[in-house]
């Protein structure tokens, strides 16, 4: 009896989580990758049988492939604002300066309490290139700013710095903690040695940390990715001609604008394999690191 | 990390299962004598909620039998479109529901409705009501590519062109010279040559309704017996305008909500939207603000889409049916249309509310909305395609962006008008 308990209890323990898991999660997956091979506008009896059309399209249209290009951009401009300059920042914190750790920590943070939609807004009002208050005065001093939103690259600069500032308190701080549960006997061991510090900083703290950066390295495309959708759909809603749209605003718009459920349920399913290799990335790092310190 | 994502999960399941119980509750209640029948519209609170609920408070008050209860759906017609998906997917829908023109055709293919026609048969006995409260014109705006009428129209919008009188009068325009877009376009020059100004800014939302208003008042079709047909030379020249504006700094091209706040801090003179920024530009412009009718090209008619909404029966049971075509039209009755206008700043539908004391003393106090007015005789019913309406909109808005970024005009319009016309065989 007692055997029979130890043996069933585990999964009873699972069980509230892998149902959540399963509906929420694994039977949207699969019905996302049943519909991507059908034509349906979310509401007719019948769906029409494309085969693999939707995914064909997915690379030929060269609309999507635009959208492509920009996930790329994204992601390459998300890892400098939200992990590199954060990464850098931290470790000044940590290392250069003593004093008022906290503070940084606390004013780095504020901008995350808030709803990115607010961000977006109070972005849109500041930003304006003709009546907003930066445009008034770049004016002054004879500069006339650019109209960023009709250029993609720039809407998709200044998308990014708003979610950089929603963020970069969160990944900072995640990044200091890293750096700080580094044992404090090696960094000293290092200094009595008389090691010069960026030789400490690139041969002992980053890779001692590399587990963290990681993972906020993964964050950062992944849910940055993610956040970058509210302000797309507050500001530019993907314009100009889908110049600053991304996969994931591309298959909302597909999916519940458009009603082409099968385009945007293939745009979905190749976006959740890009995601599955970064994930299995971060696995490899992450939990390869355990091995190594132990 | 993860445990705190976990009890989120679980805080969100508690509320759903204490929803669904109380629905549920909801649902025992209403098998007494008492019709409960429920309206779906898209009015934030900022945008008229309040007075929805306050007229639906009010034909609860009046009407023992009937419970109505108004549920708000965020994200306009479209989100209201996709909860309304949702709803016929579980089978529960509502009863009377807001529709926007767009969605028209959609709606008539994709949801089970009743026809106000066939509502006036079953419950009036004769079309009475439908004949003497709309002008044909009017009802033709609620029909689908079949002729069907599909809603009763019910809140009507018009753009119209919003100035500034005080740059007008800085630099010397005149008003009466803002009758056509040749003018609106001598007075963007004046104006930025001496100021640096844009003259003029024409609103880019999330659709082309602004646009084909330009195509329209310079003689062109968007579409003829269901086929798109805005790539005709009129069409290419109304567009030719809008391009040359914005290339030789004339026009403001940027999103909505950036132009109007542009144009309501003083630095566009004029802006081309909806009469239903009229309380908006009120209220926030430090200038004096005027509205004139539409412009038109020379040798052509102001003619504009309509928009705004139509209300439609959704309820399956007969009875339900029933509440719901008595509570539609208690909505359309004078008083409550134009309480409604009055509350959201879109026009009443009806003949009997526009042509009452009350709307005209309306107007009067807002002298904004006369021109609105004046355009309705000039309304169109907004284009929608047959076939795969909302991706038809979707290349109307891909061709008005490539070509203000610079593409060449006709081979543009040309290439959206074939692709609508593939998506129509």
């Amino acid at each position: 009896m007692h055997n029979k308990n130890k043996r069933i209890l585990p999964f009873l323990y699972l069980l509230p989580t892998a149902i959540l898991l399963l509906v929420f999660m694994i039977i949207p997956i699969i019905y996302t990758f049943y519909l991507s091979f059908f034509d349906w506008n979310l509401i007719a009896p019948t769906k029409e049988f494309v085969g693999f059309k939707n995914y064909i399209d997915v690379f030929i249209d060269p609309i999507n492939q635009k959208v492509i290009l920009n996930t790329i951009i994204y992601i390459v401009f998300l890892i400098i604002l939200n992990f590199l300059i954060p990464y850098f920042i931290s470790l000044i914190v940590k290392f250069f300066i003593n004093k008022m750790q906290k503070t940084y920590k606390i004013l780095f943070f504020i901008p995350s309490l808030f709803s990115l939609v607010v961000g977006a807004m109070i972005f849109t009002w500041m930003l304006n290139p003709v009546s907003g208050p930066i445009a008034f005065i770049l004016k002054n001093i004879g500069i006339s700013m650019p109209n960023w939103s009709n250029s993609g690259i720039l809407a998709i600069t200044v998308i990014c710095f708003i979610t950089n500032w929603k963020v970069f308190g969160y990944n900072f701080i995640l990044l200091l903690t890293g750096l700080g549960s580094i044992p404090q006997n090696i960094i000293d061991a290092a200094k009595i040695d008389r090691i010069p510090k960026w030789r400490l900083i690139f041969n002992v703290v980053l890779p001692m940390n590399r587990g963290i950066s990681v993972y906020v390295l993964i964050l950062t495309i992944v849910q940055g990715l993610q956040y970058v959708f509210t302000p797309i759909n507050v500001i530019t809603t993907g314009g100009p001609y889908y110049g600053s749209s991304n996969m994931i605003y591309q298959t909302y718009l597909n999916a519940f604008v458009l009603y082409k459920t099968g385009t945007s349920s293939a745009l979905a399913i190749v976006t959740f394999i890009i995601f599955l290799i970064l994930l299995f990335i971060e696995i490899r790092f992450v939990e390869g690191r355990s091995d190594k310190y132990v | 990390m993860k445990s705190s994502k976990i009890k989120k999960i679980f805080l969100i399941l508690g509320i759903l299962s204490l929803a669904v119980v109380f629905t549920g509750c909801g649902k025992k209640t209403s098998a007494s004598s008492v019709k409960h029948i429920t309206y779906w519209h898209v009015n934030a609170q900022t945008q008229g909620g309040a007075t929805v609920d306050e007229l639906v408070k009010k034909f609860n008050s009046t009407h023992k039998n009937i419970k109505v209860t108004a549920k708000y759906n965020p994200d306009m017609y479209k989100g209201l479109m996709q909860n309304l998906q949702s709803a016929q997917a579980s089978g529960k829908v509502p009863d009377v529901v807001q529709v926007g023109w767009a969605y028209d055709n959609y709606f008539a293919s994709n949801f089970k409705y009743l026809t106000p026609t066939d509502a006036a048969k079953n419950f009036d006995g004769n079309s009475k009501f439908i004949d003497s409260s709309f002008t044909k014109k009017t009802l033709s705006f609620a029909k689908d590519s079949n002729g069907k009428l599909v809603g009763l129209p019910y809140s009507l919008s018009t753009p119209v062109l919003f100035i500034n009188k005080d740059i007008l009068n800085k630099y010397g325009v005149q008003e009466n010279s803002l009758t056509t877009w040749e003018g609106v376009k001598e007075a963007s020059k004046r104006i930025y040559d001496q100021s640096g100004k844009y003259g003029l800014y024409i609103q880019e939302p999330g659709d082309t309704w602004a646009q084909q208003a330009i195509m329209l008042s310079n003689g062109a079709k968007i579409q003829k017996n269901g086929k798109a047909d805005f790539a005709s030379s009129n069409g290419v020249n109304a567009y030719k305008y809008y391009q040359e504006m914005v290339s030789e700094k004339l026009a403001l091209h940027t999103p909505w909500a950036q132009g109007i706040d542009s144009f309501v801090k003083g630095d566009v003179a004029m802006a081309f939207t909806t009469i239903a920024q009229a309380s908006h530009i009120k209220e926030s412009a430090s200038f004096n603000a005027a509205a004139i009718v539409a412009p038109h090209f020379k040798e052509y008619k102001t003619v504009v889409p309509v928009g705004g909404s139509m209300l439609a029966i959704t309820a399956q049971d007969s009875e339900q049916q029933k509440a719901a075509w008595k509570f539609e039209k208690w909505m359309y009755s004078a008083e409550s249309a134009v309480t409604w206008s009055k509350g959201t700043g879109y026009l009443p539908a009806t003949q009997a509310a526009l042509k009452s004391n009350d709307f005209k003393d309306y107007t009067n106090a807002n002298p904004m909305l006369k021109p609105a007015v004046k355009t309705l005789d000039n309304a169109v019913p907004w284009t929608s395609f047959p076939k795969k309406g909302l991706q038809a909109e979707q290349t109307m808005i891909d061709a008005r962006d490539k070509i203000l970024s610079g593409s060449d005009i006709s081979s543009t319009l040309k290439a959206a008008q074939d692709k609508i016309n593939a998506q129509q065989e």
